[in-house]
């Protein structure tokens, strides 16, 4: 009991840290409206979304990561670093991280290109930080008589700003393997580059579709700004027979996910491989082989792995953007927007929507850890083979497909059917089939089967036994034995 | 035509796709991080044998720790005897049988004319006692080899951290620890007022010579009398052993 309410503590602070932000950003950009220029919130924005939000995010996030990691593999994690006498859920260990890439050695090897050398870091953190610019966080709200809305920048390219900056991320790893001068670095930093390359195709490509449904590439009107725009709209549901009532509105909502779950799933792996995170990280390795910043060291080095968890929490904030709908809620948008509290006191709204968007992007960042730490890491051709071979015609079938859909019907109806029958079609998939029972076997045998691993040899020993006689290869006992084992411990 | 890397035999729509097997795998990992994150740990040093709703398996050393089977190997440490004096009589097997060779022994003697007539009952003493736990491979051949009981690895901790190589030779006072041992067979054990130590070998068949007599007044079997071997500088008669009572 003391466990459960601790976490729900700990859980509260962190929606609590949410809201407080989110609130203190609208309160201030009505400021900055008020007394300074037009336009100043985008500046106030500047500093809270990215350097607080993103950053302490990011930041938290290397320790959340060691921690949640843990908890999927049945350890504690970091609990060691203790400040102020306690651990602090591995905080003491971000902070000795930070320390330790501070003050650490920061040599430049003789013959590297200089200039080169300093410059790959900045490429690789400062577009994975530059993303979230066009990240929409919250609603657009009159704070003291001016409009604040909370996102930096609203160009009129919208998601091809996206797709721009992530090209200039891989000049970030390209630079940082081919400056180093050496081999094992060039050929690090080749192929993190074939592999961001081939991905940016697919990652394209599925947005295409998503910019077809919403007619528009600009991200504010793809969440949806004003009800009938975007995401804030419903597919089937009450929200037009409603009118002003203040009634309850609930139905299916226009999300991306239920539109477009194709290119949701396409998106979704093709910006993993583009952030090089597992399954797709061949590239960085770890340990198992030499990646492109094999020279790096300090905080040249840690710019590079901070750039990585920083890019987590952007690619969390855009696909929420794009297919989890923003802001809003999925039901009961129109009714709370109808309170006469909010409609009062506008950065109240902003402040529950706002929490609300960083909760879908809270969840996406777990999601993001829990496939890392799922799966086991794709095989370089693997990883080719699927960007060209499956994303990308995939995705051109994802572009066909709806275009049809949308020139037959235009309300999203006959979309959005298709998408629910992708999703269940998935769904049924999952949870059904004779792959269920091996799985889940073995998945439970990693505990409670402990003990028969001790038993293992003597089973090797009898199968080996009785192969012996009859066959010549030493490979075929080995097999014979094997597969005797297999299916004696089965 | 390239080369084929992966060949893929299955044809199942689940494997294909892998999505649905992706999905199961991910449904493992998330139930694991829910499970651990509102269980809590159960601090059973037997892992197996932890309850709860928690899996995880970690043991939080320093403040728990494994439980050691018996015989387990630490750190050495000299017996000391009931004087405090360790048990060591410098006889050199461990530092012969070590296969690191990291004991050092330097052998001291006991004067005759001492007058806690030691020297009646032990003869030697290590002056130097020094072993490089740097070099030790913790084996264990010391104590299996020392007659004298004077060395073992019970103490159930492994060698501290130090900050110089010097401070990891350890000498008398740093292995000497411990509750004094002294066993039956120990020389001074030997009761007073009784010709015959108080502790029978368990060799029934005496060597000729030592001063006591046979058993039944014969030899055994397959042994020449005494008296038909050529006569040699050592005479078969010799008289009986003075044994020496120790005094506390």
């Amino acid at each position: 009991m003391r466990r459960i309410g601790f976490v729900l503590f700990a859980f509260s602070l962190i929606v609590g840290a949410f809201a407080g932000v989110t609130a203190g950003g609208y309160v201030l950009g009505g400021l900055a409206e008020a007394h300074l220029f037009q336009g100043a919130h985008r500046l106030v924005m500047l500093l809270i979304l990215m350097l607080v939000m993103v950053m302490v995010i990011a930041t938290l996030l290397t320790a959340a990561e060691r921690k949640w990691s843990a908890l999927m593999q049945n350890r504690i994690g970091p609990n060691r670093a203790k400040l102020f006498g306690s651990p602090l859920a591995g905080l003491g260990h971000t902070a000795a991280d930070v320390l330790k890439m501070l003050t650490k050695e920061d040599f430049i090897p003789a013959a590297a290109n200089k200039a080169l050398f300093i410059l790959a870091p900045m490429l690789a953190f400062g577009s994975a930080f530059a993303l979230f610019a066009v990240v929409p966080a919250g609603p657009s709200v009159e704070v003291m008589g001016h409009t604040v809305d909370m996102v930096v920048g609203t160009p009129d390219f919208g998601i091809l700003y996206l797709f721009a900056i992530a090209s200039i991320a891989v000049y970030g790893t390209a630079l940082a393997g081919w400056s180093s001068n050496n081999k094992f670095g060039l050929l690090g930093g080749v192929r993190a580059s074939a592999q961001m390359v081939s991905y940016e195709i697919a990652l394209g490509l599925s947005l295409v579709g998503l910019m077809m449904t919403f007619s528009t590439v600009q991200l504010p009107q793809m969440v949806g700004e004003g009800l009938g725009q975007g995401q804030f709209q419903y597919v089937w549901g009450n929200a037009a027979a409603m009118g002003e009532g203040g009634g309850f509105d609930i139905g299916l909502p226009a999300w991306g996910l239920f539109l477009q779950p194709v290119g949701f799933l396409l998106f979704f792996a093709a910006s993993f491989a583009e952030t090089k995170r597992a399954p797709f990280d061949v590239p960085e390795g770890e340990s198992e082989i030499i990646g492109y910043f094999v020279e790096y060291s300090g905080m040249k080095f840690g710019l590079f792995m901070i750039s990585e968890f920083v890019e987590i929490v952007v690619l969390s904030g855009v696909i929420t953007v794009l297919f989890l709908g923003g802001y809003h809620l999925p039901f009961g948008e129109l009714w709370l927007r109808s309170l006469p509290v909010m409609q009062e006191h506008g950065w109240l709204l902003g402040t529950v929507l706002g929490t609300v968007f960083w909760l879908k992007v809270l969840a996406l960042i777990w999601l993001q850890l829990l496939i890392r730490w799922s799966l086991i890491r794709f095989r370089y051709d693997q990883l080719m083979s699927l960007g060209w071979k499956v994303l990308l015609p995939l995705g051109l079938v994802n572009v066909f497909v709806t275009g049809a859909l949308l020139l037959w019907d235009p309300t999203l109806q006959w979309m959005t059917g298709l998408g629910l029958l992708v999703l269940s079609a998935l769904f049924v998939l999952s949870v059904t089939g004779p792959a269920s029972d091996e799985t889940e076997e073995t998945a439970h045998g990693a505990s409670d089967h402990d003990r028969d691993h001790g038993d293992t040899p003597s089973n090797l020993g009898g199968g080996a036994k009785h192969t012996l006689p009859d066959s010549h290869h030493a490979d075929g006992d080995l097999e014979a034995a094997a597969r005797a084992a297999a299916s004696l411990s089965h | 035509m390239a080369y084929q890397a992966s060949r893929d035999p299955s044809s199942e729509i689940r494997v294909r796709t892998y999505l649905p097997d992706l999905a199961k795998g991910l449904a493992v990992t998330a139930k694991l991080f829910f499970r651990n994150l509102f269980g809590t740990r159960d601090p059973n040093v037997e892992v197996v044998d932890r309850e709860g709703l928690s899996r995880v398996t970690t043991v939080q050393y320093p403040e728990e720790k494994m439980i050691q089977p018996p015989g387990y190997r630490g750190l050495h440490r000299l017996v000391p005897r009931e004087d405090g004096k360790p048990r060591c009589v410098a006889c050199y097997m461990c530092a012969t049988i070590c296969p690191a060779q990291c004991i050092y022994i330097e052998a001291g003697e006991y004067e005759t004319t001492d007058p806690s007539n030691e020297s009646q009952v032990i003869e030697k003493y290590p002056t130097r006692f020094v072993i490089d736990e740097l070099r030790c491979i913790v084996c264990g051949l010391c104590v299996e080899a020392c007659p004298k009981d004077a060395i073992r690895m019970d103490t159930g901790v492994h060698t501290p951290s130090e900050y110089t190589r010097a401070d990891f030779v350890y000498d008398i006072p740093k292995l000497l620890k411990g509750p004094p041992v002294s066993h039956p067979s120990d020389p001074w054990n030997r009761r007073q007022g009784s010709a015959a130590p108080a502790h029978q070998p368990a060799e029934k068949h005496a060597r000729i010579g030592d001063g006591r007599a046979p058993e039944g007044g014969h030899l055994e079997a397959g042994h020449v009398p005494a008296a038909a071997l050529p006569a040699t500088s050592s005479s078969p008669k010799t008289p009986p052993a003075q044994v020496h009572h120790f005094e506390k």
